[in-house]
């Protein structure tokens, strides 16, 4: 069995984004760390590994040279190979362009079992994973909050979620793709060992130009902020002012 | 299938269960007459199941638009492999130029595939249509809300779907009704089956009956500040505890508290959002609320965009002086009464 885990480097959520005009992009300022959603995608993954012999799990990342930091969190929370599909644009990166580049990867290592995160934290797409599945004939299921294989019979069953806490439970034959939903597990915190290990492991790395090239099917025409806060009032104060205001105002519309 | 194809089409995928269109999909009717009166294209409703012919009518009927029904042994259930199966011939010679479904998890699932194999576009999650000279542009929200992005298909076809909440149901009945075409395709699969939807496990506690809620986001922090949000709810009466997923995947609140499109859906007359980023998932679940106050240290977090009182502060000290003064202000005289 041979498992590969697509992880995404993405801005923190604390960080602060801005629009930046000149080169119609953004500029982030704060850390960058894993999509939460590939984090539950590499514990499935490593927990599948405890279950059933496997050859390998490899967590590959298409991103910039500064995504290595993410891949090596992969390596210490216990992936054993690192892959790094290096990019340079900056800017939008579509997922068509991101799937082909990862499926022309994966096309050669004949994996039995590909996961990723149902979407990603920052453009909240939700479609590499499918694209790469379709790209492959691979069937696939988004969303999976529960799997089990089945290796013998080589068939894996999924629970997908959908409306209001309801569950679409499928059967597949491998090799399968999952995009994986949060809460299917509780992902790990490295162990020291493992840490230690993944400080000096190679990553194979792999410039994006020598993968086919594919072209892009949407373009980016602008960015902007939301409109204005909406209605809402922004409350004024230090901080006791603004409990006192907010006490006050469910006082007066009877609701304390 | 009929008529002249020098006009281009709108598709929209319909889902439907239990023999009636969901709400997304009714959304999407909307979306796709505004991409209609925009461009002057004709919208074709897709629709696929085992036996369909009379929801195949009657949407006719409620839309005026007109409605291929795809029918197959296959179909009962939504199954990707099946779908997209049995929609590849009938939306190739239908040649949309557009083809949208809501995004749904059908949605989701469905048109990142469609779209590889249709060689088209894919935008998903989209909120908003504009136009710009000849260009139609897509919105959709990028980091949580907090950023747009408009974007323009640059290839002859698209595939969208369509964010719930964006566009209202349509409403009244058209005069006349659209026509409709039946199909039948095997549909077969080979490599994939759905076997059931299973119904959502109840949990013990009514979110949906209390008046005021109160949720904690991943801004708590830690499992020991869960507590202040406890406190703050007793401060109501009717009142319960709330979550997002984030801060029940942390292990925090168990899912039976989650709100949003995956959690529940809730309407209080107050709701008070601590430490949550307002991700549309989330807000999809409680923007019916009466009354919304939101407590984040991000100026910038997308909650504030549907809270009516926002307040930028650190939930960790902002709620014990929130319980502070209400113990001064009004416990006070309640016990001397
Ligand atoms: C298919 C799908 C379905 C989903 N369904 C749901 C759903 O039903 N419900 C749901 O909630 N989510 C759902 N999600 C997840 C959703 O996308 C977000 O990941 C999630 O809502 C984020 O939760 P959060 O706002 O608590 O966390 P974050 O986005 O991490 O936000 C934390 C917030 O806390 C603020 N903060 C930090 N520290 C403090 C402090 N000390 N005081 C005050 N504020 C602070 C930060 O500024 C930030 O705004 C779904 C996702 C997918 C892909």
């Amino acid at each position: 069995m041979r498992i590969l885990v697509c992880i995404k480097q993405v801005p923190d959520s604390e960080g602060f984004i801005t629009i930046n005009e000149s080169n119609g992009w953004i500029d982030f300022e704060g850390s960058y760390r894993m999509n939460r959603f590939d984090e539950f995608a590499l514990e499935e993954a490593l927990r599948i590994g405890e279950k059933m012999p496997v050859d390998s799990i490899d967590a590959l990342s298409v991103g910039l040279p500064r995504a290595e930091s993410t891949i090596r969190k992969a390596l210490e929370m216990g992936a054993s190979r690192g892959i790094h599909i290096i990019t340079e644009e900056s800017s939008d990166m579509s997922a068509f362009e991101t799937a082909s580049l990862i499926a022309s990867f994966a096309r050669e290592e004949r994996y039995d079992l590909i996961l990723a995160g149902v979407m990603a934290e920052d453009d909240m797409q939700s479609q590499v994973g499918p694209m790469i599945a379709e790209m492959l004939g691979y069937p696939s299921a988004s969303s999976v909050i529960y799997e089990e294989i089945d290796p013998e019979r080589r068939t894996l069953f999924a629970e997908r979620e959908i409306e209001a806490g309801k569950r679409e439970c499928l059967e597949m034959k491998l090799p399968v793709l999952l995009t994986i939903q949060s809460g299917i597990n509780r992902p790990r915190y490295p162990a020291l060992s493992n840490v230690l290990r993944a400080r000096n492991q190679e990553i194979t790395t792999i410039p994006s130009q020598s993968l086919q090239k594919p072209v892009k099917r949407e373009r980016m025409v602008a960015l902007r902020y939301p409109e204005a806060l909406s209605k809402g009032i922004v409350l004024e104060g230090n901080e006791g002012e603004k409990a006192g205001s907010l006490l006050q105002i469910l006082h007066e519309k009877s609701i304390i | 299938m009929k008529g002249t194809m020098e006009t281009r089409q709108i598709a929209v995928i319909a889902e439907h269960r239990n023999g009636v269109l969901t709400p997304g999909t009714l959304e999407t009717l909307s979306f796709a007459r505004e991409l209609e009166s925009l461009l002057n294209l004709k919208t074709n409703i897709v629709i696929a199941g085992k036996s369909i012919e009379g929801l195949t009518y009657d949407i006719a009927g409620m839309t005026g638009m007109d409605v291929i029904g795809i029918e197959g042994e296959n179909l009962d259930l939504y199954n990707c492999e099946s779908y997209l199966a049995a929609l590849e011939k009938p939306l190739e010679e239908l040649d949309p130029a557009y083809i949208c479904t809501p995004h749904s998890a059908m949605g989701y699932d469905l048109a990142p595939r469609l779209a590889v194999r249709l060689k088209a576009s894919c935008i998903t999650a989209v909120e908003k249509i504009g136009k710009k000279g000849k260009s139609v542009l897509f919105s959709r929200s990028q980091w949580n809300g907090k950023i747009i992005l408009e974007k323009e298909p640059v290839v002859k076809r698209a595939v969208l779907t369509v964010l719930s909440g964006s566009w209202p149901e349509p409403d009244g009945r058209p005069e006349k009704t659209g026509e409709v075409t039946i199909i039948t395709i095997a549909a077969e699969t080979k490599n994939s089956r759905t076997i059931e939807i299973r119904e959502a496990v109840r949990t013990g506690f009514d979110l949906a009956k209390a008046e005021v809620i109160v949720s904690a986001g991943k801004g708590l922090g830690k499992e020991e500040n869960l507590p202040l949000i406890y406190k703050l709810s007793e401060l109501f009466p009717k009142s319960a505890v709330g979550a997002s997923r984030a801060a029940c995947d942390a292990g925090w609140l168990d899912y039976g508290h989650q709100i949003g499109i995956t959690g529940k859906t809730v309407s209080p007359k107050l709701y008070v959002a601590c430490g949550i980023s307002g991700s549309t998932q989330h807000i999809a679940g409680m923007k019916g609320s009466q009354m919304v106050v939101a407590i984040n240290t991000d100026p910038a977090a997308a909650i504030f965009s549907v809270a009516d009182y926002c307040i930028v502060e650190d939930l960790a000290t902002f709620i014990p002086c929130v319980i502070e003064k209400y113990h001064k202000l009004f416990s006070s005289h309640k016990e001397s009464e």
